[in-house]
């Protein structure tokens, strides 16, 4: 904010402030003129009414009621009545106190408030850049790990093809050699086997967390990845809504996880909201219990929706409909779901918009 | 290129693909030596006949393209065919341009490998050949005195024997005998021969001169 749209929003404030100080000064001035109260209290009580005008407005409206309650002193109260004069060490020494007073006061509230502005947009800043983030190290965890399975699995690969090129080379000579190609051949199962391995280690890593588990407060977990992603929801013109089942019961899960799936669910909301028209895009994030103890999350969409056929292919591994997506944000999402023993499903809402819903067994009924 | 010392260099840090190479190129009926580490190879001796190295790009310490750099300030001329990963085009083109016969991606085709190496084999033939020449020309110009030099410099910029005497301030007669003993020493049949030679000769030549220069 410019001191300058600073300076106009204070004005604003103090229009109100101005006008109640000012209504209190001759109430407070036909009061005590009625009942002769003596002038020392009056100029205290005015000094009270400059106070409390300081404190709400800005200098200017301020330093006017501390003259206003000036001359109201002097002209009711004090000797010679009915007069403006400097006659009285009253009438010096009250617009000296007022004035510095109302100085004082707005000076104080305004660099208080100030700070107070500066925390906030910092605060703002914050969140942006936590979104920011959040949305990075999404894209580059799933970048690394789809760099680092096309790499692990890659190599074995290579040895077999290489073998398997050797073995038929050593079989076509004109003097085969059959313990080389038996020994390439060998080779091949063993590269087999390693690059299975290697699936089943990437398997075991996702479902590694288990250690991680503990109850989750779903609805709260869904409010820090709304926090997350508002902004970023709001420069695509996107309204993020919750309609949480307030008494929902803790899950068993880990809370980092799951918060990763509802992430990924609502950017993927928000990037297929912001392709449609710019009225109406709206994402509802809901939570519900089932029949079953288990929760249900549900992001809907108002976005273009999904088409039949790729429907069914949205949860395997690199399908993407995003021209730069990696196509590994709904293939974790579901393994993640999946292994805290949940289901992760989608539908596309008639014409318009998809719904993605995934159910997790709840805390208690993992205790029995 | 059937050289019985011909040897194909592996370095790779996977043993799966170590093991695989070995045996594809020794059924093309070429010798190998695997390494599973750059550092490893540098500490292998030199080859002292045709040879090639198949390079992994990525490698654990000194990387594939590090190697490469190394061994070209070290004045260690090898072909090198790299093999990668996952090649990206910025990659490719710094090693190609570092002079790498070629950038195969994996998995590769045998034949595609086989054909890189033996490309490579008959490049590091024909560089090891004329290395050689140039090596015993330069033992012949080494055998040379300072005034048979001199005068084959003269000779072969086409100077007639009279106005090299002139030049040298001596007789035709002995700039015929110096003449005869460069012709002698280089080996060469002809003037047409000790010019083509001198040509050969020319950067080594222009060292010498430098490094009398600053002496």
């Amino acid at each position: 904010m410019s001191s300058q749209q600073y300076l106009a929003l204070e004005g604003r404030r103090s229009g109100l402030p101005f006008l109640a100080g000012a209504a209190a000064l001759t109430a407070l001035t036909f009061v005590c003129f009625r009942y002769h109260v003596n002038s020392t209290t009056v100029g205290l009580l005015f000094l009270i009414v400059v106070v409390l005008v300081s404190l709400r407005a800005s200098f200017l409206p301020a330093a006017i009621i501390s003259l206003l309650a000036y001359l109201c002193l002097d002209y009711f109260f004090t000797e010679p009545l009915f007069t403006l004069g400097m006659s009285q060490t009253l009438d010096f020494v009250a617009p000296v106190a007022y004035i510095a007073t109302a100085l004082v006061i707005t000076r104080l509230i305004w660099s208080v408030r100030r700070s107070e502005d500066e925390r906030q947009r910092a605060e703002e800043r914050l969140r942006s850049s936590q979104a920011e983030l959040a949305h990075v190290s999404r894209v580059l965890t799933m970048g690394e790990l789809a760099a680092s399975i096309a790499h692990e699995i890659n190599q074995p690969l290579t040895a077999i093809v290489t073998n398997g090129g050797a073995c038929l080379r050593w079989l076509s000579a004109e003097e085969p050699d059959l313990e080389e190609a038996r020994a390439a051949a060998r080779r091949i199962v063993r590269d087999g086997h390693s690059a299975s391995d290697i699936m089943t280690r990437i398997r075991a890593f996702l479902k590694k967390a288990d250690a991680q588990r503990g109850p989750v407060d779903l609805n709260r977990t869904i409010q820090e990845v709304v926090a997350l992603t508002r902004d970023q929801a709001a420069a695509s013109s996107v309204t993020l809504r919750t309609e949480f089942f307030e008494e929902l019961p803790k899950v068993l899960g880990d809370r980092v996880q799951l918060q990763q799936v509802v992430l990924n669910l609502v950017l993927n909301a928000i990037e297929a909201t912001a392709r449609t028209d710019k009225r109406g895009r709206e994402i509802r994030i809901t939570t519900l219990q089932a029949e079953a103890e288990r929760a249900i999350v549900e992001v809907s969409d108002s976005g273009q929706g999904i088409d039949l056929q790729s429907l069914e292919h949205i949860f395997e591994p690199f399908y993407s409909t995003k021209a730069e997506g990696l196509g590994m944000g709904l293939a974790i999402s579901r393994s993640i779901v999946e292994s805290h023993g949940g289901e992760l499903t989608a539908a596309a809402d008639d014409g318009h918009g998809a719904t993605f819903r995934f159910s997790l067994p709840l805390y208690q009924q993992k205790l029995r | 290129m059937n050289d019985q010392r011909t040897t194909v260099f592996v370095v790779d840090d996977d043993l799966a693909i170590r093991e695989a190479l070995g045996s594809l190129i020794r059924s093309a009926g070429l010798a190998v030596e695997t390494f599973a580490s750059a550092h490893d190879f540098l500490e292998h001796s030199g080859a002292d006949a045709p040879s090639c190295l198949v390079l992994d790009v990525k490698l654990p310490g000194l990387s594939g393209l590090d190697l490469q750099k190394q061994m070209t300030n070290a004045g260690v001329e090898i072909p090198i065919v790299f093999i990668t990963g996952h090649g990206d085009i910025p990659m490719s083109v710094r090693a190609m341009k570092a002079g790498a016969v070629e950038f195969l991606t994996k998995p590769f085709r045998d034949e595609d490998l086989l054909e890189a190496i033996k490309d490579a084999i008959s490049r590091d033939d024909v560089v090891r050949r004329q290395r050689a020449v140039v090596r015993q020309l330069r033992e012949r110009y080494g055998s040379l005195t300072p005034r048979e030099r001199e005068v084959m410099s003269l000779v072969v910029s086409g100077l007639l024997n009279k106005q090299i005497a002139a030049q040298l301030g001596t007789s035709e007669i002995t700039i015929k005998v110096h003449r005869g003993q460069v012709m002698l020493k280089m080996k060469a049949n002809s003037l047409a021969q000790l010019v083509r030679m001198s040509e050969r000769l020319e950067i080594l030549r222009a060292e010498t001169i430098l490094g009398e220069d600053s002496d």
